[in-house]
């Protein structure tokens, strides 16, 4: 029973990293319809933008995460604006290229400044904490309560607030929204700011328990793409419920069966869900 | 006052969906647009919302509006009311009103007010506040996306197709409402298949054929036309 407490943690602080990219996603593809295939690279910048405010501007970890989130923003809004608003009337085959190519270009980019190499990101909360039997690192434990407080804020913003409720009406209707008055274009940056900016958390707050390196993302975008077809594309909740299933069933598969086939077993629970809900946990919306 | 003067609307290769059509809207008037399906009453409202390209001239008060933003444009002081609601039916029946005020947002006591006169021209809204706004049937639907154009208080209010779909009880409510707004002072131009029902709340009227403007006149001069009796009232 311990092991299982221990496995259900292990998959609480997987599972926030996921959902917060796979909110990131579900929300740019809820808004606009871009499977933004960047998306994992953009959290890869968003962990080297936060190792770089440790390790050379020596501002701290929380700064940094900061530092990371506002550039990452900025990184999003230039994207929306520059790529992927002068595709939206384009074949959708033309955006998939586009973010490919943005894809590469970023890891590039990064591994231009920083090098090819795996590299450790260090955290000021590497100590051990036992509670209840249970042993987690304080980092893995601020993995937990920065991604519920984060997914906290973005549920207020969303469902409390006018700003937000723009970005639910863009989803639900653009040409709708349009005319009342949103300014569409302004609303699809703004979801490409706080996706990049989602995303720039998720992977600082992962760094330091995971290496970094310029590569990162592909297999965190494999996952994310997973979570919001398990969820149902373009799904708030369906992104944050679908990062949890893959995150238990990797965390579990892996415990009771293989680690060797863990991600074989996290993907043939999705697989036997989408079999049973081929639309999704959830229908398109936010 | 709206003028629109030799607008054109071209979708790629393709002949004109608008091929210079003139049409005015004056103070307190209410306008009707029939014509059959394709015949260019939507891409003219889309233009006229700012959705959609075009090349000629519109006026509102005065004012070149022709080439601004579908925001710039609902806080000149028109909103439309769209063919197929486009309503955001997973938000609450509040919310996509509150929406509709997006422009006058920092308003805030001129956004209640106007949430009190919609609620007062559809008392069925007011019980369904809270409610999502696609659970509702349709007619409370397309109270609801008048209501919603009518919350950014415009001047000018640009109705397409308001009776789609609706049974004949609810047409004829809708209709009152629609005639209860223009008697409030604020312009309509109501695009309609039903001839009969739109010519019976309105001042004037045009009848657009293949984008053109083919045949105009007051309400009462086109109910006795031929042509309109044969093509739309079915007489």
């Amino acid at each position: 029973m311990h092991l299982f407490f221990q496995e259900l943690l292990n998959g609480l602080v997987v599972g926030s990293i996921y959902a917060l990219v796979a909110l990131g996603l579900a929300l740019i593809y809820g808004t606009m319809g871009v499977p933004n295939f960047a998306h994992g690279h953009l959290y890869m910048l968003g962990a080297y933008v936060a190792f770089a405010g440790v390790t050379i501007a020596h501002i701290g970890y929380w700064p940094s995460m900061l530092a990371a989130i506002v550039v990452l923003a900025l990184v999003g809004v230039l994207l929306e604006r520059l790529v992927f608003r002068p595709l939206r009337n384009a074949p959708e085959v033309n955006t998939i290229i586009a973010a490919v190519g943005v894809l590469f270009f970023l890891q590039q980019f990064a591994q231009l400044l920083f090098g090819g190499d795996y590299r450790v990101f260090p955290t000021p909360y590497d100590k051990v904490v036992h509670f209840g039997g249970l042993v987690a690192t304080q980092q893995q434990l601020i993995v937990i309560v920065a991604a519920a407080v984060l997914m906290i804020i973005l549920f207020w913003f969303l469902k409390r607030t006018l700003t937000g409720a723009t970005i639910e009406a863009v989803a639900q209707n653009r040409a709708g929204a349009a005319l009342v008055g949103i300014d569409t274009d302004r609303v699809s940056m703004m979801v490409f700011a706080i996706s990049a900016g989602l995303a720039a958390a998720a992977a600082t707050l992962i760094a330091s328990i995971n290496l970094i390196s310029p590569s990162m993302g592909f297999s965190v975008i494999l996952k994310a793409f997973a979570i919001i077809v398990l969820g149902g594309m373009g799904s708030v909740p369906g992104a944050i419920l679908g990062a949890f299933i893959l995150a238990f069933a990797e965390s579990f598969g892996g415990t009771y069966i293989s680690t060797s086939y863990q991600d074989a077993i996290a993907f043939a629970v999705l697989v036997i869900i989408l079999t049973v809900r081929p639309t999704g946990l959830f229908a398109k919306g936010t | 006052m709206l003028e629109v003067r030799g607008l054109r609307v071209r979708y790629g290769t393709s002949s004109p969906a608008l091929d210079g059509v003139d049409l005015t809207v004056a103070p307190g008037e209410c306008v009707t647009l029939l014509g059959a399906n394709g015949s260019g009453k939507s891409s003219l409202f889309s233009a006229l919302s700012g959705l959609l390209r075009f090349d000629g001239d519109v006026r509102f008060e005065g004012d070149d509006v022709g080439k601004l933003r579908p925001a710039a444009i609902v806080a000149r002081g028109i909103a439309q009311c769209p063919e197929g609601r486009k309503l955001f039916p997973e938000l609450s029946v509040e919310k996509n009103l509150r929406l509709g005020a997006y422009v006058g947002r920092r308003d805030r006591r001129g956004t209640d007010e106007a949430l009190e006169r919609v609620c007062t021209l559809f008392p069925d809204v007011r019980d369904k506040l809270r409610a999502p706004a696609g659970a509702l049937s349709g007619g409370q639907q397309q109270m609801v996306a008048i209501g919603r154009a009518l919350m950014a208080r415009p001047k000018l209010l640009l109705l397409d197709e308001p009776s789609l779909g609706l049974a004949p009880r609810m047409v004829q409510a809708m209709l009152d409402a629609v005639a209860a707004i223009n008697r409030a002072g604020t312009m309509v131009l109501l695009a309609e298949q039903n001839a009969y029902a739109a010519l019976s709340i309105a001042h004037r009227g045009y009848v657009l054929a293949n984008g053109k403007v083919v045949l105009e006149g007051s309400a009462s001069t086109l109910q006795q036309n031929e042509l309109v009796k044969k093509a739309f009232i079915g007489a």
